[in-house]
């Protein structure tokens, strides 16, 4: 009786991943999730990865691995044989560690599986704020020097890109950053009146936003959100942010560099359809991240530019440990 | 009548009712086995329920959170080991209890407070959860830092010998939060320049190896004794037994309810704060306290448990989690196509009236399978020692490992097994310590955050702890508490009452 | 019989009545206190390099104040604890770290240095059976049974329900497991 109900408890954990005859996956595949448990990456990747086992054929047990905004679990992956059983399951933090100073390695000794969505950044204001868009935000800060406290979620976080491309456009703002440890945290903090105004990505803000909780004052794209369709572009006050833009966090799937290329192709294969699920589609649709679904050299192509644009915009804040220049990353447009 | 109809919806569908049950009953195992944590089975049942409707999974979830944190208080009576920090305060007079072959006593009013505990928690969600949340939302980061320094004063109930020795034992877990990347600036902070300090010294990973491997250690000097036998004749605690603590245990379940409403606080504050509150408010403890008093049991149980139903109230009312276990249960509803925030309980009222009925009933099995698994587990204690010791180190190692899949935290874990044992054979508290660890983070970053929102000005930084009521109320706390827990407060009382009044002293 | 707390063992059975004794110093015990100012100085030290004295917000702010409650704190206790007299009777070896515990620290430490190399189930399959050996002196059938016995139970709850990725070393776990998948599914279709 014990050893059938063993048997059933196991059966029911793996789930029923059909066996594969021949090759690839021989055995289940590790996914190492960079973020905590119940975050957006979590979401994210729980949510497709079943979808993708359907089409890969094998079973992919997810771990989440904290600490080192990621680099813990990235160096973890990094260690791991390139045998395509191990993935790394991440957002675009890494793309930055070199230049903050957080670590030797980042997704150029990864090839990317599928970059599978992008989110859109919002600023967001707790309802009492004397301003009621972007332009007028803009007049306050001005106008009352070091009074209107930002939410800050650390260096290279989303806040701090924003902050750093309208430092760049608009000339050096005089605001409070007040630090806090993800965009949760920082939105809680929002509604509570702690703070003033939040860089935010969409999916986190949009129910508050609807709820009247929030005040939203421009979306960073160059074209208002859908799900949104009232408020502003950033676009539409300035142009000059048109260069930094489409810009926003991403999640993607990455093994490591010099996995045989037909276990890669065989894994993208697996994620692209997972990501082509309706469920993962009306998931993303619904907390406004845009799918993005890409790989190979398209999204090899996505994770450069993504990291030059980012990374000298943060060097011309100020905001760098290092020079980008120090690693090989070219400026933008060049 | 529809939220009465939603609010039934889990008696009349005896599948749900099933998962609940099964989702309680595991959530005890999960909850007394340290190094399982009812986070890990929450995130691990979101893949596993990715295809089944939203009402089954919330089902299982809703029973491993109420039993999870139940089942921590198993481990902390019966070898001192608490199975999650939240039974931390349970460990101190549980155990002590279980030494003395009341095992069978400790569990039952244990099982029975925490079903109080959970009771208070599902009521006050149920009818005044905008009311609550609301309030919670009021709390700014100076409040929170004020809360965290009311915290840090449970130093003096938690060390009974030197209370010397407990500020060092809270300062040094204080310190050891501290250690890694500071997550607001990523500086490095104790780290000597070490990767492998980088991402810090897991709270968990400390806690097993403190009261695990520590209490491994201790056993062996005893291998040879033979083990306690335990009289489990009367589990279930006397009607007198629980009406005499009625209002102590009204007391620490809000206290509960509110530490487990504020995004940022959870249980396993709560529950020391509770056991703390105990030991000033009771005077005639039925036994002295840290030797096996019932009111040590009830204080942290009612607490914690009421936690869990506080820990819903932000997330339902709000879409903010209250803990780690609600920010996965938003996860899950948005995986099921729900959108958590502030319009749920507006569009979806149902949604909010079946995970009232899921906890109750989960609440209700907790106490069921609470009560009827003694006999087995009581077992455990009378296993022998030279299998249990082993078996205990074992664990240990597997459960810090499992908390971040992270070799680190293993050498963490048993480095501070072996500081732990020499600290407990000189007279060091080790919950001043894991107190210490599980603030550090409140206090430090809701510092800076409030010293920074007033531009580093001390002198506004005061000026705001007077213009908002909450803020002053919980100073006048802070003052309260240290004034009459230092010597200045008998020299005034002397003073004032003179001789006679130094009788009352606690 | 230990029906009731031995007061005697001074050893923190319970962490709610510490180990030590009020009036007398415990062999060790100072030095023990000395190491702790002396980690507490470092401490400090290392606090203070984090952000010097910059400003009341830095990331060193509060890490200096603790540690620095710790220097006056941990000075405190030494000269308390060398004032006081030793105990008599009492010797480091018998009373403090007696051999087994000494022998349960070295297994606890090869444990921990085995474990990546070696995978889980071997080194906890090596620890359990000296353990039990060295505590238990039963036949090696026993020792032998019961240690595969809980071996597997733990395993099985970590790994297979609780899909904890224990490293697996020399053990191809991964490929066992999807053994018996294949079996399963094999035999449900």
């Amino acid at each position: 009786m014990k050893r059938v109900l063993i048997g059933a408890v196991a059966a029911l954990a793996l789930g029923t991943g059909a066996a594969l005859a021949d090759g690839y996956p021989s055995k289940e595949i590790q996914g190492v999730i960079q973020w905590g448990a119940g975050g957006s990456t979590d979401t994210v990747m729980r949510s497709v990865t079943p979808h993708a086992e359907k089409t890969l054929g094998g079973t992919v047990v997810m771990q989440n691995m904290t600490g080192g905004v990621g680099a813990i679990a990235l160096n973890s992956v990094a260690s791991k044989p390139a045998d395509g059983y191990t993935l790394l399951m991440g957002a675009e933090n890494p793309l930055l560690y070199k230049v903050m100073g957080l670590g030797q390695k980042d997704y150029s000794d990864f090839t990317p599986v599928d970059i599978l969505a992008r989110g859109t950044a919002v600023l967001v204001a707790r309802p009492g704020v004397p301003f009621d868009d972007y332009k007028s935000m803009i007049a306050y800060i001005k106008a009352h020097p070091d009074e209107v406290r930002f939410g800050a979620t650390g260096p290279g976080g989303l806040p701090s890109v924003v902050t750093a491309m309208m430092d760049s456009v608009e000339g050096k703002l005089p605001v409070i950053s007040v630090p806090y440890d993800g965009d949760g945290p920082a939105l809680t903090a929002l509604q509570g009146g702690a703070i003033d105004v939040m860089p935010a990505v969409l999916g986190a803000a949009l129910e508050s936003i609807r709820a009247g909780k929030m005040k939203p004052l421009a979306v960073f794209e160059e074209k208002p959100n859908p799900l949104l369709p009232k408020v502003p572009a950033v676009v539409s006050f300035n142009e000059d942010y048109a260069k930094y833009l489409p810009w926003g966090p991403f999640f993607g799937v990455f093994v490591k560099k010099g996995t045989p290329e037909d276990i890669v192709t065989k894994l993208s294969d697996a994620y692209k359809a997972g990501a082509e699920s309706p469920d993962f589609q009306k998931l993303m649709d619904g907390r406004g991240y845009t799918i993005m679904n890409i790989s190979g050299p398209e999204a090899e192509d996505f994770l450069s530019k993504w990291q030059s644009n980012t990374t000298w915009l943060l060097q011309d804040a100020g905001l760098t440990k290092a020079s980008p220049e120090k690693f090989g990353i070219p400026k933008p447009g060049n | 009548m529809e939220h009465l109809m939603a609010f039934l919806m889990i008696f009349t569908h005896p599948e749900l009712l099933m998962l609940v049950a099964v989702g309680t009953f595991a959530g005890v195992y999960v909850g007394a086995i340290p190094g399982l944590s009812v986070t890990m089975a929450a995130s691990i049942l979101i893949s596993f329920t990715f295809s089944w409707d939203v009402y089954p999974a919330l089902a299982l979830m809703v029973g491993i959170y109420m039993g999870g944190v139940y089942g921590g208080s198993r481990t902390a009576i019966l070898l001192n080991i608490p199975g999650a920090p939240s039974a931390i305060a349970t460990a101190m007079d549980g155990y002590p209890m279980a030494q003395r072959g009341e095992a069978g006593t400790a569990i039952g009013i244990t099982t029975t407070m925490s079903f109080f505990g959970g009771f208070v928690g599902i009521l006050v969600l149920a009818l005044a959860a905008p009311w609550v949340s609301e309030f919670a939302l009021k709390f700014q980061p100076r409040d929170y830092m004020l809360l965290a320094v009311l915290g840090i004063f449970l130093v003096g109930s938690l060390s009974q010998g030197s209370l010397t020795k407990g500020i060092l034992a809270g300062a040094l877990g204080i310190a050891i939060g501290s250690v890694g990347r500071d997550p607001l600036t990523f500086a490095e902070r104790f780290t000597f320049n070490m990767p492998l300090m980088e991402p810090g010294i897991s709270f968990i990973a400390v806690m097993i190896g403190m009261f695990g491997v520590s209490e491994a250690l201790l056993q062996l000097h005893h291998v040879g004794q033979p083990a306690i036998k335990q009289k489990i004749t009367r589990i279930v605690p006397s009607w007198s037994t629980i009406r005499k603590h009625l209002p102590l245990s009204l007391q620490t379940s809000s206290i509960g309810v509110i530490i487990g409403a504020l995004p940022g606080t959870g249980g396993d504050i709560a529950a020391l704060m509770a056991y703390d509150h105990a030991k000033r408010v009771t005077k005639k403890p039925s036994r002295p306290f840290g030797q096996g008093a019932i009111e040590g049991l009830v204080a942290p149980e009612t607490a914690n448990n009421a936690a869990v139903g506080g820990a819903f109230i932000p997330m339902m009312t709000l879409g903010i989690p209250g803990d780690a276990v609600t920010a996965i249960m938003i996860g899950a509803l948005y995986i099921h196509g729900l959108n958590p925030g502030p319009m749920l309980m507006v569009e979806q009222p149902n949604m909010f009236w079946f995970i009232v009925g899921a906890l109750v009933m989960a609440n209700f099995f907790m106490l069921i399978f609470g009560l009827t698994g003694i006999k087995l587990f009581t077992k455990i204690v009378a296993m022998p020692r030279p299998v249990l010791i082993p078996l205990i180190m074992l664990l240990s190692i597997v459960g810090a490992y499992a908390v971040n899949n992270s070799i680190t935290d293993v050498y963490w874990m048993l480095g501070f097994g072996i500081f732990g044992y020499m600290m407990r054979h000189y007279g060091y508290p080790l919950g001043p310590v894991i107190l210490g660890v599980i603030l550090s983070r409140l206090l430090d970053d809701n510092w800076r955050r409030a010293i920074i929102s007033e531009r580093g000005d001390l002198g506004r930084f005061f000026g705001g702890l007077f213009s908002s009521p909450l803020s002053t109320v919980l100073l006048l706390a802070v003052i309260a508490i240290f004034v009459s827990q230092t010597p200045i407060w008998r020299w005034i009382k002397t003073k004032l009452f003179g001789r006679n009044s130094r009788s009352l002293e606690p | 019989m230990s029906t009731h707390i031995d007061p005697d063992q001074h050893d923190g059975t319970s962490d709610a009545t510490p180990g030590g004794y009020e009036k007398q110093r415990r062999p060790g015990e100072a030095i023990f206190a000395l190491f702790m100012l002396l980690a507490s100085l470092g401490l400090l030290w290392s606090a203070y390099g984090i952000a010097g004295f910059s400003s009341l917000s830095s990331p060193g702010a509060i890490p200096m104040a603790t540690t620095a409650v710790m220097v006056i704190a941990a000075a405190t206790v030494l000269i308390q604890t060398v004032k006081r007299p030793r105990v008599p009777g009492e010797t480091f070896v018998k009373n403090i770290l007696p051999g087994v515990v000494v022998l349960f620290v070295a297994l606890l430490v090869c444990y921990g240095a085995l474990l990546e190399p070696l995978g889980f189930l071997p080194t906890s399959a090596i620890f359990l059976v000296i353990a039990f050996k060295v505590l238990w002196r039963r036949n090696w059938l026993v020792t032998l049974g019961v240690a595969a016995f809980s071996l597997l139970l733990i395993w099985l709850i970590f790994r297979i329900v609780f899909t904890v990725l224990i490293p697996e070393g020399v053990v191809p776990e991964a490929e066992i497991i999807q053994f018996f998948r294949n079996l399963l599914s094999g035999g449900a279709a």
